[in-house]
């Protein structure tokens, strides 16, 4: 019955590790750039819903109000520093991010201190009791909410106009210019998307977990695991990678230990790149 | 006489379905200089890259002097004595010009002063001495893909595929361009050059290999290939297709 | 050349500057932050190898420190030896490591590499936090007083700053002739184009390999060495993050790729951290970090090259694009 249990919190938890990898994948895919502030926007999406309980405000403005900061941020971020530091060479490209996620998490330490945190109670609070299970109402919000959010993402990825311009962009960036489609404004876009999909999975996490400013690192590691199972790029290999992974988590927990449960993450990180690079839906990651 | 150097059989390339190059066949003898032409998308690129050992073919098989090199890394095909140029000249920026030749020397010599040594030579040979100890980003493309060309040709190849060396030169550039390949084919060594400029295939080249639709249209000398219906047909038809393209948006 | 006159006017002001300290009211903090400098320009110069010179970017490096500190001190709380003779497992474990993460990565696109080794810095802390045998979160010490001349240890700073300083002279004595050798063109022809650097020949994955796994060495004898001077290690200090950072920001800030860089980023960075811990709090919540993050930023955006880079453009302005004409008047005449 606990094994069910842990099953259960897993993947629920694993949808929204599958929201928030979502952007990290699309960004790659687009740039061949790897955001090392990732977790970091996850981060903030949580402190943004702590913002909106001091503003005295609701859990229904949590999610779109986490939305619209990070979706700023990101955008912001891209014209400012990705943009130019695309052009340059690889170490400046990876300590652009690397140095934000820095900048970020220690301007969150430093204002909101290093304490575990969690919302204050709402009509979110409680736990359900659903065929034998005890499941926090709060957990299976953010886990749905967290779902329907990247089917979404991903349907208006490959379905609407705008989704497919981003994607020819990924494709073929020559292509796409002489199409008329203009790379720069859909990669700010893009990062806008990246950065909101990543607040809002925080924002929503924020109603059912606990956090603190070091909770951005593990979960930039957690989104690097998943869009590497998940294959280059690709955002629905994403999405199923990140259940994968909140599984693998969760009965890693309930079956080796608690504290062993990242090493396990990671440990199955580097046999992935042993084995299978491409991970599940990638095509080729040379 | 001449040897068998190159030997490309039943070369294909599919990417998730589409047929990039079918059925590419070519043998190239020590000394000659082929030409591949075609238009845009036409599968030459991918035969080239093939060649070069940076794709690896679906179907067929390469060899190179005896060896079989069809699935061997770019690596590999450089120590063998393939070397290969880049469409988009591919100059290590931060270095010197001697320092990137000197990589190209590298591979046949150990030693950094006798690299040093031969780099200078190559540099020589490409007109490009006297700016030796400048970095490579100070030059312009015409000084760049000479660059490439240093580099290239310090690894002693026997074969070396020049991948639109001269696009976007001016006449004079481009006659300086070609003297410099006459240069480097009187060395000894073969050349596959894809190139657009017809004037360049037809001064330089001993036979053309004409690709369109992923597949090889026609082989001979320039002026036969040139004149042949197919070939009109495949060049013309596309300038057609564009034409209707546009006027269709 | 004013090169080599500076190069030996830096020596010698390194050789002499425990003994002009000693002058000073504070001679023991000075000499204790010489120590520091020399210890984290180590560091970063072997970071430097891989990152700099190669340009394969690890944010993980303290898994090599960490193993050369943790692996010092663990033979001497298991098997009462002196720290310095674990440093041939310290080396030889942290070789180990580089090749497993190496050799899987490195024939995939950089970031994979980049990405490998912060997971497995964090999969080896947190390993390690939780190792009674290696003391857990508390960590493990070394020999409080000195059993022999073997164990190193040293109430002064002094001893410290000179054997630092002759392994910082042997590693940038080692690291000059890399550069100049076949091996440190292919290095830098693999950080300026791999696909260029493949059609030349270069074995890329086996360079990216033996890189790594000299910059995990030396990277492991700085964990070592640090494990000596202060006597103790816990996950924190010896496998955090911020121990990865500080090596990248000081080798970035002096000139990631160029041979004193790391050092000058040193001799900068170490004064200065010591100086706003000291304003600003200690390290976890401090200003320090939210200042180094700032820093990495600007560094990637304007200068990428550092210091070196920007010293460099100073000092020959001609650097610009030569004109097409010129050129063809020089190769037609």
């Amino acid at each position: 019955m606990i094994l069910l249990q842990a099953t259960v919190s897993g993947l629920l938890l694993g949808a929204v590790y599958a929201l928030f990898s979502c952007g990290l994948t699309l960004i790659w895919g687009m740039m061949n750039f790897i955001n090392f502030a990732h977790g970091e926007f996850v981060m903030l999406g949580m402190y943004a819903a702590l913002l909106a309980t001091w503003a005295g405000l609701g859990p229904a403005f949590f999610a779109p109000g986490a939305a619209i900061a990070l979706f700023a941020l990101g955008a912001i971020v891209y014209l400012g520093v990705i943009k130019q530091v695309m052009r340059g060479p690889m170490l400046a490209q990876i300590l652009s991010s690397f140095g934000l996620a820095l900048l970020l998490r220690y301007t969150a330490f430093f204002v909101f201190k290093s304490d575990f945190r969690t919302l204050p109670e709402s009509e979110l609070s409680g736990t359900l009791h659903l065929f034998g299970l005890y499941i926090a109402r709060a957990q299976l919000l953010a886990g749905a909410a967290a779902a329907l959010l990247a089917f979404a993402m991903h349907m208006l990825l490959t379905r609407s106009a705008l989704g497919s311009r981003m994607l020819a962009v990924a494709e073929d960036r020559q292509a796409a210019m002489l199409m008329g489609i203009r790379p720069d404004r859909m990669q700010t876009l893009a990062w806008g998307l990246s950065a909101a999909s990543a607040g809002v999975a925080g924002a929503l996490m924020a109603i059912a977990y606990p956090f603190s400013p070091a909770v951005g690192e593990t979960f930039a590691l957690t989104a690097f695991v998943v869009v590497t199972l998940g294959g280059f790029g690709s955002v629905p290999g994403a999405m199923i990678a990140g259940f994968v992974i909140g599984l693998v988590e969760a009965l890693a927990a309930y079956l080796i230990g608690p504290v062993y449960k990242d090493v396990v993450v990671y440990a199955i990180f580097v046999a992935v790149l042993w084995v299978r690079p491409q991970g599940l839906l990638g095509a080729s990651a040379r | 006489m001449s040897e068998v150097l190159l030997e490309a059989q039943g070369v294909s390339r599919a990417f998730l379905g589409f047929v990039a190059l079918e059925d590419a066949n070519l043998t190239v003898n020590a000394g000659e200089i082929v030409g591949l032409i075609g238009p845009n998308g036409a599968g030459k690129s991918t035969f080239f890259n093939c060649v070069a050992g940076d794709l690896a073919p679906s179907r067929g098989r390469i060899r190179f002097d005896g060896v079989d090199v069809t699935r061997l890394s770019p690596e590999q095909h450089a120590r063998l004595g393939i070397g290969r140029t880049f469409q988009v000249p591919a100059a290590f920026e931060d270095m010197t010009l001697l320092e990137n030749v000197m990589v190209g020397s590298f591979l046949r010599e150990r030693q950094a002063r006798v690299a040093r040594d031969h780099a200078h030579e190559m540099l020589r040979l490409a007109g490009l001495e006297r700016l030796a100890g400048q970095r490579a980003r100070t030059l312009g493309t015409p000084g760049r893909k000479r660059l490439e060309i240093a580099r290239v040709l310090a690894t002693g190849p026997r074969l070396i595929l020049l991948d639109e060396a001269l696009a976007g030169l001016t006449p004079i550039e481009i006659q300086q361009a070609i003297e410099l390949v006459r240069t480097i084919h009187a060395m000894n060594v073969t050349l596959i050059i894809v190139e657009h400029i017809m004037e360049v295939i037809r001064t330089l080249a001993h036979r053309v290999l004409v690709f369109n639709h992923g597949r090889t249209i026609a082989q001979g000398t320039p002026q036969a290939v040139m004149e042949d219906p197919t070939v009109v047909e495949a060049y013309l038809g596309h300038r057609r297709q564009r034409r209707r393209g546009r006027s269709a948006t | 050349m004013s090169g080599r006159w500076g190069a030996t006017g830096l020596w010698l002001a390194l050789l002499l500057f425990p003994l002009a300290a000693s002058f000073s009211g504070s001679a023991l903090f000075l000499q204790d932050i010489g120590a520091t400098v020399l210890l984290t320009a180590i560091g970063a110069c072997a970071w430097n190898v891989v990152g700099g010179y190669a340009g394969q970017v690890s944010v993980g490096h303290a898994i090599f420190f960490g193993t050369g500190a943790y692996a010092s001190l663990a033979v001497y709380t298991l098997w009462q030896l002196p720290p310095v003779a674990g440093l041939p497992l310290a080396v030889g474990l942290a070789m180990l490591i580089a090749a497993l993460i190496g050799l899987p990565t490195f024939r995939l696109q950089g970031h994979y590499f980049s990405m490998a080794t912060l997971a497995v810095a964090e999969l080896i802390r947190l390993l390690v936090s939780n190792w009674d045998m290696l003391g857990a979160a508390i960590g493990i010490q070394g020999p409080a007083t000195p059993r022999g001349w073997w164990d190193i240890v040293y109430r002064s700073p002094v001893p410290y700053y000179y054997i630092d300083l002759a392994v910082l002279a042997a590693l940038l004595a080692a690291t000059r002739r890399m550069t100049r050798s076949r091996f440190g063109f292919y290095l830098r022809a693999i950080r300026s184009g791999e696909r260029a650097a493949r059609s030349l020949g270069v074995p890329v994955r086996r360079i990216k390999l033996l890189a790594l796994m000299f910059s995990a060495g030396f990277a492991a004898v700085a964990g070592a060495l640090y494990a000596l001077k202060v006597g103790f290690v816990n996950p924190e200090s010896g496998l955090g993050i911020l121990v990865s950072v500080q090596m990248i920001i000081t080798a970035a800030l002096g000139g990631a790729g160029s041979l004193y860089g790391p050092l000058v980023g040193a001799i900068i960075l170490v004064p200065l951290q010591s100086v706003s811990n000291t304003w600003f709090g200690g390290s976890g919540s401090g200003l320090t970090y939210i200042l180094y993050g700032g820093i990495i930023m600007l560094l990637a955006r304007y200068e990428p090259g550092g210091l070196a880079e920007w010293w460099h453009r100073r000092l020959a302005p001609r650097l610009k694009r030569t004109p097409a004409e010129s050129e063809h008047v020089r190769s037609a005449a």
